[in-house]
């Protein structure tokens, strides 16, 4: 009643809807990475272990979590996006159900949609093969960020388990996309959330941002380019999880083809964690 | 305040007015007090597919206008009485009624004022007219407080009366309604839904009426019938078998009445019921009564009664054999055609026992048995000589066997293993065999004692047997019994042996074994204990035989195998028993120099024989332990002096590679054998350091270069080991370069064969790779021919290449190796069918708990928000009055300083008198 109307109007724009609580968790990590260090330094010839230090860090500094992820401080790191999934939620009959291009053919008919667009299942193989690499086994993958084609983004830390039938996946992605999160089984950490767009205040500063298309002129062999690049950087590896089209972003470095062949988003996947692991010798 | 942004836009449009013309038209057209804010629509935040756009048509503008509204309705009203200490109410007739206008109020007035002076001249009389008139007006105009007078009781029930009628009169109305409908042109809807609910409800009145006239008619209809029925006229009129069926169709209703006529009924009942035609169901019925009942089929039979079938089958036979042989002389071909079908029967029957080996005797024999009798009368002729060869075969054996030097020994020695044996085998064995074991024992030796005896007293009996037994010989021989007793010492078992066909051999060991098969009775178990000890005595001699009757040695193979299989432990013990003479004789024979170790015919036969009756692959058996370790004994220890030696030594090879291949157990003792012999066959005697370092496990061992090639060799025959078994030790063959050739040949083949076994030990290379440089080296002489040089070659490339992936496939030490420990994974929790707003709490309680939480705290905020609101609204009233009491004070100020200017101006100006003066 006090604001006059003008006020209102103008502020009734589309809000992003996402899960709020990341602001103080971003400035923590930094903070006990610093005393991790410290510690490290003090503990460095009697506790080789790093489990004896990260106990080391809880007796010393309480009330600190420790990030799992934190484990390989001093290499660099990979993030991997997933762009353009195809992921939507929509309300079949009754109930909110995951559209895929089988189960709602009729639906996505109805509604004047094309069902070769809605294709949940690229996301689902695209992360099983991230999370299944050996690359992410060793810990090397810092996080992985879906942005979906109605733009919501979520970040899926990399040691969760994806359910590895579609039928159960879809029922997580069902349950992210309206709840925001998703917690561990019997921990409060959220190993799924949606956050705040652009993805670019998300990923490193300083940090190598490779997307990937077919339609690029740039082809390279992989094993040779990721070889190249100098090993102390980060890198972000964007790769399009849709059926049809490229992807089209504004923050990526460079874009480059890794096949004569148009790959699946799984297999492009796989080049990229291979090339790494075999830079590192990941076996 | 929507009112004041309603005229700042209003003063908006007042600017823009002058601006442009076309707009200034535009604006007039448009309504004055248009809210341009009312007209703006709510937009989805989500655009979610499939999801009712319920809240879409929301027009907030609006929605906040109306609320405005409402509180200035209510809460300025309530506002405005709030200082006041009293209120004036409005109690005018028709005040409250908008509709109504000046003149409509007027008229109500008046008429109440009439009523009233009418209701005061109660108990004046009037003229009746008068008062329906008003009553008919009144009606609607009725205020609240003058339903309070209570009127008469007979203007009640006059009411009342009319009103009942009036619904009537207003049910009718409906009932017929379109043509008035169309007269009394405008109709609420509400009307025209009671007058929907009124039509359908007279309907279904109409309707129930309908009905129940209907089921009076009905009753009235069946009371006349079942009079109809009860009375004799339609009795005699229809049809007497359907009488009945009417009958139970009144029945319910002359229950009490039909007494007199059930006499009458009850007669023709009878005949009803043999006429009543079947219908389908009895047919039905009748047949299922008539249909053949499945038959149970004969059930399978256990072994017991096969084995009785058997021996009352070889009873039948015998009996008819006997009338045959006494004189019954019409036997004809049927018989024969008989026995045959059943021999084929019964060899059907033990195809089911068969192991798969390609002993298939019985059917041949039988099928020949019209030409046998012929062949073995002939073959009686000869008896005797053959009888003396078995005889100093026997003699031989005994001698062998040295049984008769070492008794006490022996026997001693015997008691010890069996215990060895027990106690070995008590931890596996059931209590019902280790009972059946020692009865075995016991049994067994008797039987050793009897086999020794009749060992001992053979050669005291040996004639006196012949003599005694030779007319019963001879009269058996024409024909073979059907039911043989089995028999309980060597002598008689070589009686019923003796003269007969191999085929016969078999036949009789067979029938034997059906007469007194262990199913059939408790003793024949110890019947065929002895009989299975004796036919191995039997085997062991037949294997010694000078001119080695092989055929009848592979045949004897099947039912030994079965026999033991039936009595496993005895055989067992037997095998075992014979494993340590064995093993006695040979340490006995390697003391002196100038025997040679190596054994003989019929130790190789036993050895194989077991190795087909008992497991090879068991990593420890009572009998195939001892029997390898004998073998490789043999293979260590005996000297090679002649080519004889090679050739048994390669035969044992061979033999434990068969044993081996499954189990893959590492022999040692096999793969330096036939080291040595691919040394002895290359030329060079000099012996490298290593060489030096095997050859001293080796002790006794002559090299000679046995096996050198020094000839070209134009072809390689495959060796016949029985033949090189019986030859001498000194035989020219031995020395020939045919027999070396395939002797080696022999040898490849069988060392491909332990490659091909031990090709997972994962020290191969170190196994085999001695062999390469020896393989090399015969190679490379110049006679040999080129069938052997390719064999040879192909070994060693198999050796070089199975070398080469096992040292591909080595890693070398490490320190300490770790697996690379992963990340650990955590499992999302999610529900399978998530509903949003749904609380997945296992909890109860709390899940509740929270439910109302959530309620309550909508709640406050809804409340918060209502009091906001209203607050803020009221603050803006306050602030107009402010704001008005403001400006009046600006006004008054204003005035009165006017006011005091003008006096002042004239005061200044000296007009002040005269000012005043006019004022007042």
């Amino acid at each position: 009643m006090t604001r006059p109307f003008g006020v209102k109007g103008r502020k009734r724009k589309k809000a992003e809807k996402y899960d709020p609580e990341d602001e103080d968790e971003e400035t923590q990590p930094t903070e006990s990475e610093a005393n991790r260090d410290m510690v490290e330094d003090s503990h460095e010839e009697e506790k080789p272990a790093e489990d004896a230090q990260g106990a080391a860090a809880v007796e010393e500094l309480e009330g600190i979590p420790i990030a799992p992820s934190e484990r390989n401080s001093d290499k660099s790191k990979i993030i991997f996006v997933l762009e353009r999934a195809s992921l939507e939620v929509a309300k079949v009959g009754k109930n909110y159900q995951l559209l895929n291009s089988d189960d709602h053919f009729n639906f996505l008919r109805k509604n004047n949609k094309n069902p070769a667009d809605y294709r949940p299942d690229i996301v689902h193989q695209a992360l099983l093969m991230i999370l299944d690499s050996p690359l992410n086994k060793a810990g090397r993958v810092q996080a992985v960020y879906v942005r979906t084609e109605k733009g919501v983004l979520f970040e899926v830390k990399p040691h969760v388990r994806i359910p590895r039938t579609f039928k159960r996946f879809s029922g997580i992605m069902l349950q992210l996309l309206q709840k925001l999160s998703i917690t561990a089984a019997g921990k409060r950490e959220k190993l799924l959330r949606v956050i705040k767009n652009p993805v670019t205040q998300h990923l490193p500063v300083g940090s190598r941002k490779i997307g990937f298309s077919y339609s690029s002129q740039k082809l390279v062999d992989m094993n040779d380019h990721v070889a190249s690049i100098p090993s102390d950087t980060d890198l972000v590896f964007v790769v399009g999880a849709m059926a049809h089209g490229k992807v089209e972003t504004d923050y990526t470095d460079e874009f480059l083809a890794i096949s004569g062949y148009p790959l699946s988003a799984a297999y492009c996947l796989t080049r990229i964690t291979g090339a790494l692991e075999q830079k590192w010798k990941i076996l | 305040m929507a009112k004041s942004s309603s005229r700042e836009a209003s003063a908006q449009k007042k600017k823009k007015k002058n601006k442009s013309a076309p707009d200034v038209v535009a604006m007039k057209v448009k309504a004055p007090k248009d809210n341009p804010f009312e007209t703006i629509w709510s937009r989805r935040k989500f655009d979610i597919l499939g999801k009712k756009r319920k809240g879409e048509e929301r027009r907030i503008g609006l929605a906040r206008s109306r609320a405005i509204e409402k509180a200035r309705a209510c809460l300025l009203f309530s506002y405005s009485f709030s200082g006041k200490s009293s209120v004036f109410v409005d109690k005018r007739i028709g005040e409250q009624d908008e509709e109504l206008d000046e003149f409509g109020k007027a008229v109500l007035r008046s008429q109440r004022e009439r009523q009233k002076s009418l209701l005061k001249s109660k108990y004046n009389l009037s003229d009746g007219e008068e008062e329906e008139d008003f009553e008919g007006l009144d009606i609607q105009g009725r205020d609240d407080f003058e339903d309070e007078m209570l009127p008469d009781d007979d203007d009640a029930a006059e009411a009342g009366d009319t009103e009942n009628n009036s619904s009537v009169a207003h049910l009718n109305n409906n009932v017929r309604i379109p043509g008035e409908g169309e007269e009394n042109k405008h109709k609420s809807k509400k009307e025209v839904m009671d007058e929907i609910i009124l039509k359908s409800k007279f309907f279904k009145a109409q309707k129930a009426k309908d009905k129940e006239e209907n089921e009076l008619l009905l009753e009235d209809l069946d009371k006349n019938f079942t009079s109809l029925v009860q009375s004799e006229a339609l009795l005699s009129l229809t049809d007497p078998s359907k009488i009945k069926s009417l009958k139970a169709l009144v029945n319910k209703s002359i229950t009490n009445e039909s007494s007199n006529k059930d006499s009458l009924s009850g007669t023709q009942r009878i005949d009803n019921s043999a006429q009543e035609k079947p219908d389908a169901y009895d047919k039905l019925v009748k047949a299922m009564a008539l249909e053949m009942r499945a038959r149970p089929s004969d059930r399978t039979k256990t072994p017991e009664e096969i084995a009785q079938e058997e021996r009352e089958r070889l009873e039948r036979l015998e009996e008819e054999r006997q009338k045959r042989m006494t004189g019954a002389e019409d036997s004809s071909d049927e018989d024969d055609e008989n026995s045959e079908k059943s021999s084929k029967d019964r060899s059907k029957f033990l195809s089911g026992d068969d192991l798969g080996d390609s002993f298939s005797v019985g059917e041949e024999t039988m099928t020949k048995k019209g030409w046998v009798d012929e062949i073995l009368e002939r073959e009686g002729g000869e008896g005797s000589a053959s009888e003396d060869g078995e005889a100093s075969d026997d003699s031989e054996s005994s001698e062998d066997a040295g049984e008769g030097s070492d008794e006490d020994l022996d026997e001693h020695e015997k008691d010890q293993s069996l215990k060895d044996w027990e106690q070995s085998d008590d931890d596996n064995i059931d209590p019902n065999l280790e009972e059946e074991g020692e009865e075995d024992s016991g049994a067994d030796e008797e039987e050793q004692k009897d086999a020794e005896g009749h060992d001992r007293i053979k050669d005291e009996r040996e004639l006196n047997d012949e003599t005694d037994f030779g007319v019963k010989r001879y009269s058996a021989k024409s024909e073979i019994p059907y039911i043989i007793e089995a028999p309980k010492t060597f002598e008689e078992l070589c009686s019923l042996l003796d003269n007969c066909s191999n085929s016969d051999v078999i036949m009789v060991i067979n029938r034997i074994r059906a007469s007194n098969a262990i199913k059939l009775a408790a003793e024949n178990r110890k019947k065929m204990q002895v009989f299975y000890g004796i036919l191995l005595q039997y085997f062991a001699v037949m294997a010694n035989k000078k001119p080695l009757d092989f055929e009848l040695l592979n045949l004897m193979v099947k039912p030994l195998i079965e026999m033991s299989m039936e009595i496993p432990y005895f055989a067992a013990i037997c095998a075992r028993q014979r494993i340590e003479r064995t093993r006695m004789q040979f340490v006995q024979s390697i003391k002196n120099p100038e025997s040679s170790g190596w054994p003989s015919s019929k130790v190789l036969f036993l050895l194989q024989l077991w190795s087909m009756i008992f497991p090879c692959s068991d990593f420890r058996h009572p009998v195939m332990t001892p029997a390898i370790l004998l073998m490789c004994e043999y293979l260590m220890r005996c000297p090679i002096l002649s080519g004889r030696d090679v050739a048994i030594g390669s035969f044992l090879c061979s033999m434990l590679l068969s044993i081996f291949k499954q189990s893959q157990k590492f022999c040692p003792e096999a793969i330096i054998f036939l080291r040595t012999l691919l040394t002895a066959a290359t030329e060079s005697k000099s012996v490298s350091h290593e060489d030096s370092q095997f050859y001293h496990h080796v002790e006794l061992k002559a090299l000679r270069p046995l096996l050198r090639i020094q000839e070209t060799v134009d072809e390689i025959c495959p060796l016949n080991f029985f033949k090189i078994i019986d030859m001498p030790d000194d035989s020219s063959f031995f020395s020939s370069d045919n027999f070396r050739a395939s002797v080696l040949v022999a040898v490849i083949e069988t060392l491909q064969g332990y490659i091909k076994v031990y090709k997972g030990l994962s020290s191969f290379p170190e196994i085999f790779l001695p062999f390469l440089t020896s393989l090399h080296e015969i190679v490379e002489q110049k006679n040999i021919p080129n069938a052997l040089r390719d064999k040879i070659k192909d070994a060693a490339e198999l050796i070089k290449l199975k070398v080469d992936e096992h040292h591909t496939s080595r890693q070398p030490l490490r320190m300490r190796k770790q697996k690379p420990v992963p990340i650990k994974l955590l499992n999302p929790k999610f529900e399978e069918d998530f509903v949003k707003g749904r609380d997945y709490d296992p909890d109860k309680e709390r899940a509740e708990m929270r439910k109302l939480k959530k309620l309550l705290k909508r709640e406050a905020k809804g409340a918060v928000r209502e009091l906001r609101k209203d607050n803020s609204f009221l603050f803006d009233v306050k602030e107009k009055e402010k704001a008005l009491i403001e400006q009046e004070k600006a006004e008054k100020y204003g005035k009165a300083r006017a006011f005091l200017q003008e006096q002042e101006h004239a005061f200044k100006s000296g007009q002040l008198g005269k000012g005043r003066k006019r004022r007042r």
